[in-house]
C-alpha cells in the first residue's frame, strides 16, 4: 500500500478519483479484521469483506468527523473493528430475550445457601442482601434495574440490551452510570462499605 | 432478583463508579488516539484518564479498544 498523509488520504477520498485510495484501504481493513477476529471462528472470515464494504460507506460518509488526532488509518481500521464486533455480537446474542433472561435469573434463585458458613456469616448474607434489595427496589427505576441486571449481572453487551430496550449503547450507559451513582449514594447512606460486604461474602 | 452470587460482583461495580464518567460516543470518538498512544509506549490511561476508566467498566467499548491493538499490530 502507498503510504499516504492523513491530508493525503482525506484529499483522495473526496476528489474525483478515489478508486485507488479506496482500494488501499478495504485491503488494509480486511486485513485488520483478519488479525483482530482470526481466531474468532465458526467461519466468520467469509464475512470480512462485507464488514469491510460496510466499514468503507461509513468512513467516506463522516469524512468530516475525523478530526486529525491519530492517523487516518487508525481512524478507519477503528471503525471496521466496531462494524464487525457489533455484527458479531448481534449474532452470537440473537436467540436471547430479556424475558427468557429475567426468568432464567428467577429460576436460578432458588438455591440454597452455602451450607459451610457459620451462623454468624450466613446472618450477615442474609442482611447485606435484604438490605441490597430494597436499595434496588426503592432507588431505581423499573428500566434502571433491567440494565443493571442484563448489563452489570448477566454480562449482555451493553448494544444488545440497548437495541432490546429501544435505545442506544450511548444512552445505554448513561443509564448506567445513573443507577450506578444512585446505588452508591444509597449504600454510603446505608453505611455499606466494600470491605464489610467482601468479608461477609468473598471465601476464606 | 438480587442473588447471593451477585452481590460481590454488583458493589464492586458501585464502589468504581465516578460522579464525572464519559459516554461510549465520547470513548469511541478518542479511542484510535489512545490506541496510538499505547502502540507509542507511552502510558495512555495517564494520559487520557476519563477513557481508560470508561474501557475499565464498559466491556463493548473494552471489546472495540482491544480488536483495534490487534488490527493495528498486524497491520
Amino acid at each position: 500500500m502507498r503510504e499516504r498523509t492523513n491530508e493525503q488520504w482525506l484529499a483522495e477520498l473526496r476528489g474525483p478519483n478515489p478508486d485507488g485510495a479506496l482500494a488501499d484501504l478495504y485491503d488494509l481493513v480486511v486485513r485488520g479484521l483478519g488479525a483482530a477476529l482470526g481466531g474468532y471462528g465458526g467461519g466468520v472470515e467469509a464475512n470480512f469483506g462485507d464488514f469491510a464494504q460496510e466499514a468503507l460507506i461509513k468512513i467516506t460518509g463522516n469524512l468530516d468527523s475525523f478530526r486529525g488526532e491519530s492517523r487516518f488509518t487508525t481512524w478507519a481500521q477503528k471503525i471496521a473493528i466496531n462494524v464487525a464486533l457489533t455484527d458479531l455480537k448481534r449474532r452470537r446474542w440473537r436467540d436471547v430475550s430479556l424475558q427468557e433472561l429475567f426468568a432464567r435469573r428467577e429460576a436460578a434463585d432458588r438455591g440454597p445457601a452455602d451450607a459451610q458458613l457459620t451462623p454468624e456469616r450466613l446472618a450477615l448474607q442474609s442482611t447485606v442482601l435484604q438490605e441490597l434489595r430494597r436499595i434496588i427496589d426503592e432507588g431505581l427505576t423499573d428500566r434502571q434495574r433491567e440494565a443493571v441486571v442484563a448489563v452489570l449481572l448477566e454480562g449482555m453487551p451493553i448494544s444488545e440490551v440497548a437495541r432490546r430496550m429501544g435505545t442506544n449503547q450511548n444512552a445505554l450507559y448513561k443509564l448506567l452510570h445513573d443507577a450506578r451513582k444512585k446505588l452508591k449514594k444509597r449504600m454510603e447512606d446505608t453505611g455499606f462499605s466494600l470491605q464489610e460486604v467482601l468479608a461477609a461474602f468473598e471465601e476464606g | 432478583m438480587l442473588k447471593r452470587s451477585d452481590v460481590v460482583k454488583l458493589v464492586r461495580v458501585v464502589d468504581e463508579t465516578r460522579e464525572i464518567e464519559i459516554s461510549c460516543d465520547e470513548c469511541f470518538e478518542r479511542l484510535d488516539s489512545y490506541a496510538e498512544t499505547e502502540l507509542s509506549g507511552l502510558d495512555a490511561r495517564t494520559a487520557m484518564p476519563l477513557v481508560g476508566d470508561h474501557l475499565e467498566k464498559c466491556a463493548d467499548c473494552r471489546s472495540n479498544f482491544e480488536g483495534l491493538l490487534i488490527a493495528l499490530r498486524g497491520t
